[in-house]
């Protein structure tokens, strides 16, 4: 009973990640040089806060959402064609990011909010990785061309947002903790 | 703030059809949008609104679930317009940008592809009711339990996700204005403080997600929720209606695939 109780609690919480993803995804906030949008933020708090295998389900089922038609990848893109289209690597980068961030911030009993920046820098520079080598791929860009489009203009956001999780993680990390 | 293009009672050709075979037609339809040049692009929209018609869809009801896209997609074309490398077009005095032919071309094509993407999506989520949204996707995706992927367990998760994000869009939208009426500086103002507004944005929405999640792991608790393998209240059948479609997807890509080669 035990461990069914626990790990449903923490099915609801992995789905409630995967929403909170997608809803990410309509919440631009102006951030010098680009616009940017709140999933990385999402996928480090998911793997932060679940763990490496709930975190990596949410971005999943996020990933599902938008396979069956629901407007949830950045800027409203929606199916399948998008996962293996020039910015599907990101989305794959989504999981793997999640799963990592996950068993890095499990490593420590207690993360710090240095640890805790240590691991979503990490787990966010593998999604960009990902993202860079499809885009090269599919896009036909070179690396630096990849680089300049894929990477640089967001890159200062995403520093911004790994601050912010890590900072809103400390926070509610004790809340869920006992309950997964 | 958006409305997907939410389901729609019917009983069409379309609404009937079993909802494997018409997120298989998704897929598809999806890869073929995003590689399509040329004549495609007119066979593809033909294709789109054919399947449109076939599912009785109202053209109000289409246009409302494409309405907050368009804005994005005349983004897009603005956007290549004006930055695409290319022979210019004609000039344009006291501007520093031009329009090239190319840009012209490929912002049309990618504003295209986009509404397109969209469209396809709009016509499935319209036309399938999310129960058998999920059913279908859980069927489709069975043959990964042989890998050990806990399809069933996805597919639970994924109608509560699909419940709970227009919630969340709506929870997001009151804390927004909730907190801008305090004050806060998202969109102006220094960046720490900008850092701290976006962490109070942020934090109560997922608060809110979590208390939620903690009251729906409880009521399906008290429900008597088990994991493991369950039925549905409508099966999913496969008949001569689905065989038609495959038929005509089928024939439809074998058209795109031989005229590469």
């Amino acid at each position: 009973m035990a461990a069914e109780k626990r790990s449903l609690r923490g099915m609801a919480y992995a789905s409630m990640f995967g929403a909170l993803t997608a809803v990410g995804a309509y919440i631009m906030i102006p951030l010098p040089p680009v616009p940017v949008t709140m999933q990385t933020l999402f996928v480090s708090l998911a793997g932060a806060l679940l763990g490496g295998y709930l975190g990596a389900l949410s971005q999943v089922v996020y990933i599902l959402l938008g396979v069956i038609g629901l407007p949830v990848f950045a800027g409203g893109k929606a199916g399948f064609g998008v996962l293996i289209g020039p910015t599907g690597g990101y989305l794959i980068g989504f999981v793997v990011g999640a799963f990592i961030i996950g068993k890095l911030t499990s490593l420590r009993q207690e993360p710090g909010l240095l640890w805790l920046m240590v691991a979503m820098t990490a787990g966010i520079g593998i999604v960009y990785t990902l993202g860079i080598i499809q885009l090269m791929i599919v896009a036909k860009l070179s690396f630096v061309k990849a680089i300049w489009v894929g990477l640089l203009p967001s890159l200062p956001g995403d520093m911004i947002k790994i601050v912010v999780a890590a900072l809103i993680c400390r926070k509610i990390r004790r809340r869920i903790f006992n309950k997964i | 703030m958006i409305s997907f293009g939410q389901y729609r009672n019917g009983n069409s050709f379309g609404h009937r059809l079993d909802a494997r075979v018409k997120i298989l037609a998704m897929v598809i339809l999806s890869i073929l949008i995003f590689q399509a040049r040329g004549w495609e692009i007119y066979l593809l929209s033909a294709f789109l609104c054919a399947v449109c018609f076939i599912s009785r869809l109202k053209f109000s009801a289409v246009r409302e679930a494409l309405r907050p896209l368009v804005l994005f997609a005349v983004l897009l074309f603005v956007m290549h317009l004006f930055f695409t490398d290319g022979t210019p077009l004609f000039p344009i005095p006291y501007l520093p940008v031009q329009i090239t032919g190319e840009g012209l071309f490929r912002g049309l094509l990618i504003s295209w592809q986009f509404l397109a993407l969209a469209l396809s999506g709009a016509i499935l989520t319209m036309t399938t009711s999310p129960s058998d949204l999920v059913c279908g996707l859980e069927s489709l995706l069975r043959p990964l339990r042989l890998i050990r992927v806990p399809v069933s367990d996805i597919a639970v998760m994924v109608s509560m996700a699909l419940r709970f994000v227009p919630t969340l869009l709506e929870e997001y939208d009151r804390i927004k204005t909730a907190q801008m009426a305090r004050g806060a500086e998202v969109e102006t103002g220094r960046l720490d403080r900008r850092m701290k507004s976006l962490a109070a944005l942020l934090f109560p929405l997922m608060v809110s997600a979590l208390r939620r999640a903690d009251d729906l792991a409880e009521a399906m608790e008290a429900r008597g929720y088990a994991r493991g393998p369950r039925t549905t209240m409508h099966q999913l059948s496969f008949g001569r209606e689905e065989a038609t479609a495959l038929i005509v997807l089928g024939i439809l890509l074998s058209l795109v695939v031989l005229s590469k080669y």
